[in-house]
């Protein structure tokens, strides 16, 4: 196990690596950015970026000196557009706020996705089942985008109950919409495949064979189905993961909440290229460690997975 | 948007192999689908969009761009909905018809969808079966390759994409299919390994066929059943990320509009009371998207008729 | 009393292409400590049989007809009273070893839990009970290896392993599917010798279904033939073999390949089995019968006995078929 670990990790650290120079390359290339002339800078940046990137070095120095400072030091460098904030400031005032929210949307997401799921498997062609694959299907078409408003027009235009928006320290009235907008549409994909992955296996010989030796359906369906039925969600998890990070950008930007994603919309919008990286490496790094998670555990899990 | 992997790869290895033995499975497959009522309703609910899309501005005294300078004094009062004065879906807040920036939304949103999915599938097909011919270490890097864009979350390439070589639809049609093809590519690559050891594949390569010909003559007509279906199950995909886009202001540029910009536009306007300026973009929204996954569905289901 | 009686079973699956008729009115009984050999094509309804008796169909499969087990109906019995037959009584062994154990739980565990919820023995006595039943399998070393996964067994020892599982409480009667069509030759061989073994000591009777005719001839005194869900014939294994009264029988027994016959080719059966979501109103067998009439494709024959006890099901007298 050990080594099915240590073999991953020499797989998925020079990704990062790679991650880190080709993004560093494509800031360099991009047109209007801070490397081009064309562009002009304030003089206070501009001896920031001289003295971080060693402007005046050549290209291979400054990538080492970039891909260093971020692995070494984790220093992102400063600002393209605020010449008192570095990178670092700023994702350290989103990220938590993007990790609360996108943590609880996770859960919320897996457990009541794989419960549906579970329930709509077990239940198959019933009521039971049309109305939890029904509301996976609705879901699946209601995205962040379009769960926030429609929530803000309930629970705030309607109802009064909610505010529309803010963080305030991350208190609970102001984190419910956000939640429920993030994970609906992947509660939605998350049922659905627990669903077609638990209606296989309970068809499949191995269940069959269970049934056959006279065990309670409890038991075939606990100790029998779900492990492998769940193997599959398990692998979309990583997915999800992903939409959620990235969908901080509508949800702090529709609730302003302040997270990662409202640091990267306005980095976008400002060209500030060392921000717009420093979230992308962030991240790219996330994820290619969260995937490295779920193939660990997948391998813990299966025991046919030889490492 | 998460597309159930393992289901499009049994039914691709399932397609693979009817193609192979030449079964009559597509003839079978239209006679499922048709039979099949939430696809069938979906593909109407769905040819109903598009004519929409074409018709409906021969009805419409207004376009999409003309501000309607009589209901702007009071958008919230005399901009609702109504059959009189010509705006069947109100206007929006600058007094412009919303009946005619949805039905041009409907197109740009329609048009992202296929025309992002089709550079997906093609460069996905094109790459995927590359890879999965020349095998080795060339199949090794492309593939190491495939996997590292895939840890880039895509979204914020695509805005890095919109904000670096500026806001056009057609850069948002050629970032979107160029985020989309590395799953296609994926599978492809899996499909074309298996097809490698069929005989008429080394019946080519004895004859001295070269590889890019065995490639686009033998191997990718053999995969199109899958592609075809993995393109449809694209789409919705293609159109919530431009929507996802132009919600954020990054997308389409005013006067143009798209769905996505159109609820963004409705959300803001929420607190005045215009309910309707959201309400029927996201609904043309909603139902398009829902047609498209029973038709997906209804695909999948007739082409693996096991997977019940 | 037979220990096992079946009549005029029926079993239908509802399909999106429209409902499947896969058995249509099969009767046969097993009495106790004997082996019935049950035969025909994939396709012929006999997993399908016993599936049913067993409560195991598909959820879109319905089953009518009379199973009595012991004097008991037991067809389409409540779960709850089925679960204690299961195992306990009537126990099944599949013929893919490969995919019907399963590869995420060790075999200790897939072994004791039989005994713990049937038996109500302890974890450690139903470990012992379960090695023993694996060392009576001819399982080597059965202590060391009950702890392994399936995957790290071979075919034939996972066929053993079923085995094994399924005489745990010493069931009075054995479903055994297809137990060697997916295994070697040599190991087929070995198996078809163990089950033999154990029937002698445990005394447990045997359903075996196969479409291999010299598993048959070797192990089971009776022998039924299915084809397209219908009783061909039924009878003592003896007779069917040297007197095969029914084509369809006859051109089995043809299509077994035999050294002592040096002839070219292996006479095979024309046509396909019948598509059974339109079976032919007559004979099933009919569109590929070298003896078919214009009366055998409307008129389905009756199961009808003959002098020597043995049933069958054709219009033509046996004299007629040369």
């Amino acid at each position: 196990m050990l080594t099915f670990i240590l073999r991953r990790l020499a797989i998925a650290i020079p990704t990062i690596l790679i991650i880190i120079v080709l993004s560093f390359l494509l800031m360099h290339a991009a047109p209007g950015g801070p490397f081009s002339a064309d562009r002009k800078l304030p003089p206070e940046v501009l001896a920031n970026l001289e003295a971080k990137y060693d402007l005046d070095k050549p290209l291979p120095v400054q990538i080492y000196n970039y891909v260093k400072r971020i692995v070494v030091d984790f220093d992102f460098g400063p600002s393209f557009k605020y010449k008192d904030q570095t990178v670092n400031d700023l994702i350290a005032s989103g990220f938590p706020v993007t990790l609360t929210y996108g943590f609880w949307s996770f859960v919320v997401a897996t457990l009541i996705g794989v419960g549906l799921g579970i329930v709509a498997a077990l239940k198959h062609n019933s009521w039971l089942d049309y109305l939890a694959t029904g509301t996976a299907i609705l879901g699946s078409v209601l995205p962040n985008f379009v769960m926030a408003p429609l929530l803000v027009l309930l629970f705030t235009v309607y109802l009064q109950w909610l505010p529309g928006g803010g963080w305030e320290g991350g208190q609970w009235q102001y984190i419910i919409m956000p939640v429920i907008a993030l994970a609906t549409s992947y509660l939605a994909s998350i049922a659905r495949i627990t669903r077609s992955s638990m209606l296989e296996v309970l068809n499949s010989n191995f269940i069959r064979t269970a049934r056959a030796k006279g065990l309670p359906s409890r038991t075939v369906i606990l100790r029998h189905a779900l492990k492998p039925a769940l193997l599959p969600v398990l692998t979309s998890l990583g997915l999800s993961f992903v939409g959620m990070v990235t969908g901080s950008v509508v949800i702090d930007q529709y609730f302003s909440t302040g997270g990662i994603g409202q640091h990267f919309v306005n980095a976008a919008l400002n060209r500030d290229y060392s921000v717009i990286m420093g979230v992308t490496i962030l991240v790219g790094s996330l994820t290619i460690l969260f995937n490295l998670l779920v193939e660990i555990l997948y391998a813990w899990i299966d025991p046919r997975i030889r490492y | 948007m998460v597309v159930d992997k393992q289901k499009i790869r049994k039914l691709a290895d399932n397609l693979a192999e009817s193609e192979v033995r030449g079964r009559s499975l597509w003839a079978d497959a239209r006679h499922r689908f048709l039979r099949n009522r939430a696809a069938m309703t979906g593909l109407v609910v769905l040819t109903l969009v598009v004519l929409f899309s074409i018709a409906g501005p021969w009805i419409s005294p207004w376009n999409y761009e003309d501000i309607d300078w009589d209901v702007l004094e009071d958008v919230a009062t005399l901009g609702r909905p109504s059959l009189e004065n010509g705006h069947y879906f109100g206007t929006d807040d600058l007094g412009r018809d919303l009946y005619s920036r949805v039905i041009q939304g409907t197109q740009i949103s329609l048009m992202v969808g296929l025309i992002g999915s089709l550079i997906a599938v093609v460069v996905g097909t094109l790459y995927g079966a590359i890879a999965g011919y020349l095998g080795g270490r060339i199949d090794g890097f492309m593939m190491r390759l495939v996997d590292i864009l895939l840890a880039i979350p895509g979204m914020f390439v695509l805005i890095l994409l919109m904000v670096m070589f500026g806001r056009s639809i057609v850069m948002i049609f050629i970032g979107i299919g160029l985020l989309s093809w590395l799953d296609m590519s994926r599978i492809i690559r899996g499909q074309t390994l298996s097809l490698k050891q069929k005989e008429f594949i080394e019946a080519a390569v004895a004859t001295g066929v070269r590889p890019l010909t065995i490639v686009t003559r033998h191997i990718v007509p053999n995969v199109l059943g899958i592609v075809v279906v993995y393109a449809t199950l694209l789409v919705p995909g293609m159109i919530m990320a431009e929507s996802f886009i132009s919600f954020l202001g990054l997308g389409v540029q005013e006067p143009q509009t798209s769905w996505g910009a159109l609820i963004n536009e409705g959300t803001k306007t929420l607190q005045h009371g215009m309910e309707w300026q959201l309400l029927f973009p996201l609904g043309f929204f909603v139902v398009t998207l829902l047609s498209f996954y029973f038709i997906g569905d209804g695909l999948r289901d007739a082409l693996d008729p096991k997977d019940r | 009393m037979a220990l096992l009686e079946v009549s005029d079973l029926r079993v239908s699956f509802d399909t999106l292409d429209g409902r499947v008729d896969a058995v249509n009115g099969v009767s046969f009984s097993v009495e106790a400590g004997e082996t019935l050999g049950i035969v025909g094509e994939s396709g012929s309804g006999k997993s399908q049989t016993v599936f049913a008796l067993m409560g195991l169909l598909a959820q879109n499969g319905t089953a009518s007809g009379s199973i009595r087990y012991d004097g008991r109906e037991i067809l389409n019995l409540p779960e709850p009273e089925m679960n204690r037959i299961r195992a306990e009584q009537i126990a099944m062994i599949f013929q893919d070893p490969m995919t019907s154990l399963n590869p995420y739980l060790r075999v200790s565990r897939q072994l004791t839990e039989v005994l713990m919820h049937h038996k109500g023995m302890s974890q450690r006595d139903a470990l012992d009970e379960s090695i023993r039943m694996l060392d009576a399998v001819r399982i080597p070393e059965a202590r060391n290896r009950v702890h392994l996964y399936p995957h790290e067994f071979s075919g034939g020892m996972r066929q053993r392993v079923m085995i094994a599982m399924a005489l745990l409480c010493k069931p009075r009667l054995l479903i055994a599917d297809e137990p060697t069509t997916a295994l070697d030759v040599t190991v087929q061989a070995q198996i078809m010798d163990l089950l033999k073994d154990l029937q002698q000591e445990f005394g447990t009777a045997i359903l075996l279904i196969t479409h291999d005719l010299g598993v048959i001839a070797g192990s089971c005194r009776n022998m039924l033939v299915l084809y397209g869900g219908r009783v061909m014939e039924y009878g003592a294994t003896d007779d069917l073999f040297y007197r095969p009264s029914h084509p369809y029988t006859r051109g089995l027994l043809h299509a077994i390949p035999r050294i002592d016959h040096d002839g070219a080719q292996l006479a095979t059966i024309p046509g396909n089995p019948p598509n059974m979501l339109n079976p032919p109103p007559g004979c099933p067998f009919e569109p590929r019968c070298d003896f078919a009439t214009e009366r055998c494709r409307t008129q389905a024959p009756p199961l009808e006995a003959m002098n020597d006890g043995r049933l069958r099901a054709c219009l033509r007298a046996p004299e007629e078929l040369a």
